[in-house]
């Protein structure tokens, strides 16, 4: 569902740019790598299929090789190929980008010089740094943002460049009362409540905007954060292949925990799990208690940050379930398993915290607390879902994950602040003659316009839109009696 | 969801030379194995947590080419030097297939070429280790998310020999539900490789023009388990669903069945060996085409 929704939120701006801009991206082998796992399933397997065959394709073809329940599927995969700018359509024939073809046949063997992987470091560091230390390092950049958006008390307030993102993008405004100080906005609640890679990936986009702004060329931007999807945790790469713009872009990121520079001008960085993650959809961070490559007796792969081997599929699934450490009863009292303020902090948005432990908060999700966060505009299905991403790996194994009951009464609360629905009417009363306000009734409901009526205290309500004309026709039939 | 895609790659030296030097189509174990390496960097560039395994089914036993583990990697000195045009996880799975591969086949016993079992190669031991293998992944794995799938590149013929054991492990790879997919490359219809991707559900194709075995690998076995239910995909007309007696090991057409464990003779004999139960009544004599009326039945 997380991977979902980031996909969409970067496929919607990709969809944006211009035809042009699209030939330089696919210039870049990772860029072609990480559009390519954007598209849907039968999207991708249709790129596959026809790499290698240089003749146009029929549609017609296409076509026949879905069978029927994929029917339904391929006009939407074809749709994305061809917004995406990799297949052009023609009349009755596909052909594919000439340049995506070509490089992503380089980034499948390795061809090609652009060196768009990433290149390591051949020196070795003279201060190391361990993947422990990165975690740590982006847990601390990414909570502080988020503990100044909470307005918990913390130590450091972000940069200047992370107030000016954060105004942009809407999920804090400057006061009223204080125009110094910012304040959280009903979106920034919402966001969060979101899990990592979205709301990373909503900063990079506000980011993106704010790029063209600045004439930061927005290619190479594209290209650098597609590059870091792709790199290794662990292993320290050279600043020499980034341009310009891709070094002024080290600064801002490391501002968020995305890369980790010792100081400014340092000739190496370091991706956090944070940009590893960015183009997988993996659980980004995993909480105060890192539970690192879990297969460790296969894999002391691990120091060297090979987690892309096989040794740790194990580990893959580890790693998402962990994330995991909220428990819901059915008697709607919630056992969260964090220490971590910023969690407590998000969870106390709509539950009644009620005792705190060394390890654990306990909690009650009540009718006040859930109502307090639907007054700050947070909506039922966003509380559900983050219960869900963050439910216990003991509660994932149950389907459905969370229990009905408290799912179902989190909706309808929600749905009690819509019991009054209004419109703007006009009310007509006094009417002497029963047979006008019959006359003026049908009328009304024949144009559709009439609201509501009582034929027996002669009064009706008219929609705002239709006023015009049943004052009209009451006029007429007033001024023309009928005896 | 993650796909873990296990390959079972036929490395019988002694095929590969002949299908090199085969007089329309020849394909050396060198292209091919570039056009797999390609096909194993697509199928893990679908998804980011695609996994593969690479099994060589070799003459006299099997082996992991990848993962293994690391002890064989310092052994193999395989650099650990990253090249920055290749992504990470392809670079580091090439370089071990290729390393382990080549320390296979250095090694390869040529004394096999003068027993009867010199052209076929091991694929029974490749598919339990196959088997095993994934048991292991899976037993971690409590929420369903991995799906595994086996695909055999094959060239050399049936081994009669490991008839029951390959039928086993066809049998336990359907009770998991692991689609098994087969590749001729070279060399004659192999029933027992026909009935296994039959009966799991899996792909068989038989490669005509070995040299564009990339296109077939991409278009047929590239699709994952939940990508195939959308697709046609290639599929077999006609299995030949013929066994192997369990006696003497030879393919029969026609045979005897023991009426309580299923198992297949070519001779009629008064016990059976698997289960040990007595027939204790003279065989039926088959009726012959040229007599008029049929024979009494003895009892």
């Amino acid at each position: 569902m997380s991977v979902d929704n980031f996909k969409t939120n970067i496929y919607e701006y990709l969809e944006t740019l211009p035809k042009v801009t699209f030939l330089r991206l696919f210039e870049k082998p990772a860029t072609c790598l990480a559009i390519f796992r954007l598209l849907p399933s039968i999207g991708r397997q249709i790129v596959m299929s026809f790499l290698y065959v240089e003749a146009e394709i029929q549609v017609q073809d296409v076509n026949n090789w879905v069978n029927k329940d994929g029917e339904k599927m391929l006009p939407e995969a074809l749709h994305k190929l061809s917004r995406l700018r990799i297949f052009e359509q023609k009349s009755s024939t596909l052909t594919m980008n000439y340049t995506f073809r070509q490089e992503f046949r380089n980034a499948l063997t390795g061809g090609g010089a652009q060196q768009s992987f990433g290149l390591p470091c051949s020196s070795p560091d003279k201060h190391p740094v361990d993947i422990p230390f990165l975690d740590q390092y982006a847990t601390q950049q990414w909570e502080s943002i988020l503990h100044y958006m909470v307005g918990t008390s913390s130590n450091k307030t972000p940069s200047r460049g992370v107030l000016n993102l954060l105004e942009r993008s809407q999920l804090m405004q400057y006061g009223t009362d204080n125009p110094d100080t910012l304040q959280i906005t009903n979106k920034g609640f919402q966001f969060l409540l979101q899990d990592v890679n979205t709301q990373v990936w909503a900063f990079l986009l506000q980011y993106l905007n704010m790029a063209e702004v600045l004439q930061m060329d927005l290619v190479e931007v594209l290209n650098f954060l597609f590059q870091l999807g792709s790199l290794e945790l662990g292993e320290n790469y050279s600043v020499e292949t980034l341009t310009q713009t891709q070094q002024q872009m080290l600064e801002d990121l490391r501002d968020y925990g995305i890369v980790y520079q010792r100081k400014r001008g340092s000739r190496r960085y370091y991706p956090t799990r944070l940009a590893t993650t960015l183009t997988s959809g993996n659980m980004a961070i995993a909480g105060a208690a890192l539970k690192n490559v879990t297969a460790g007796d296969i894999s002391k792969t691990a120091a060297t940050g090979n987690s892309g081997a096989g040794t740790t599929v194990a580990a893959v699934v580890d790693e998402e379930s962990e994330q995991g450490f909220i428990v819901l009863e059915t008697n709607y009292r919630i056992y969260a398993y964090t220490e971590s303020p910023l969690q407590i902090a998000v969870l106390n948005l709509f539950v009644q915290l009620q005792s705190r432990f060394r390890n654990m908060v306990a909690g009650v999700i009540t009718r006040e607390s859930v109502r307090n966060a639907l007054i700050k505009g947070i909506t039922a299905r966003q509380i559900i879902s983050y219960l869900e991403t963050h439910a216990h790996p003991q509660m994932r194994k149950k389907t459905p994950i969370l229990p009905l009951t408290v799912v179902d009464q989190i909706q309808l609360w929600e749905m009690e602040r819509c019991r009054l629905k209004t419109h703007a009417a006009y009310l007509y009363h006094e009417f002497n003659v029963q047979a006008d306000f019959d006359a003026a009734a049908k009328h009304a409901k024949d144009i559709d316009v009439l609201l509501w009526s009582n034929p027996k205290k002669r009064t009706m309500v008219i929609t705002q839109s239709g006023h015009d004309q049943v004052k009209g026709f009451v006029k007429r039939r007033l001024n023309n009696p009928r005896g | 969801d993650s796909n873990l895609l296990v390959i079972i790659l036929d490395t019988n030296p002694f095929v590969w030379a002949e299908s090199a030097k085969a007089p329309h189509t020849p394909l050396s174990l060198d292209d091919a194995l570039r056009q797999v390496l390609i096909f194993i960097n697509a199928h893990l560039a679908l998804k980011y947590n695609n996994k593969v395994v690479v099994i060589a089914s070799h003459v006299g036993h099997s082996k992991f080419l990848y993962p293994i583990s690391d002890d064989e990697i310092t052994k193999h000195r395989i650099s650990g030097e990253r090249n920055a045009n290749m992504y990470p996880n392809f670079q580091f799975v090439m370089d071990q297939i290729v390393a382990s591969l080549q320390e296979l086949l250095s090694n390869t016993d040529v004394s096999f070429l003068e027993k009867d079992s010199g052209t076929s190669s091991m694929i029974t031991g490749a598919f339990s280790m196959a088997l095993c293998y994934i048991h292991r992944i899976t037993k971690n794995d409590d929420l369903g998310h991995i799906k595994p799938r086996i695909m055999i590149l094959s060239l050399s013929p049936d081994s009669a020999a490991h008839y029951i054991p390959l039928m086993n492990c066809i049998f336990s790879a359907q009770k998991a539900a692991i689609p098994v997919d087969v590749c001729k490359v070279y060399g004659e219809e192999t029933a027992f490789l026909q009935q296994a991707a039959n009966i799991t559900g899996g792909i068989y194709v038989q490669v005509e023009n070995p040299q564009s075995l990339l296109q077939y690998l991409m278009f047929a076995f590239l699709p994952e388990r939940y990508a195939r239910k959308f697709l046609n995909l290639p599929n077999q007309d006609q299995v030949d669903f013929r066994a192997a007696c369990f006696c003497h090991k030879k393919i029969v057409d026609i045979g005897y069945v023991c009426s309580v464990c299923l198992s297949i003779f070519c001779s009629w004999s008064p016990v059976c060996t698997t289960c040990k139960t007595k027939f204790a009544f003279r065989p039926m004599v088959p009726p012959s085409p040229m007599r008029g009326k049929p024979s009494p039945i003895s009892k």
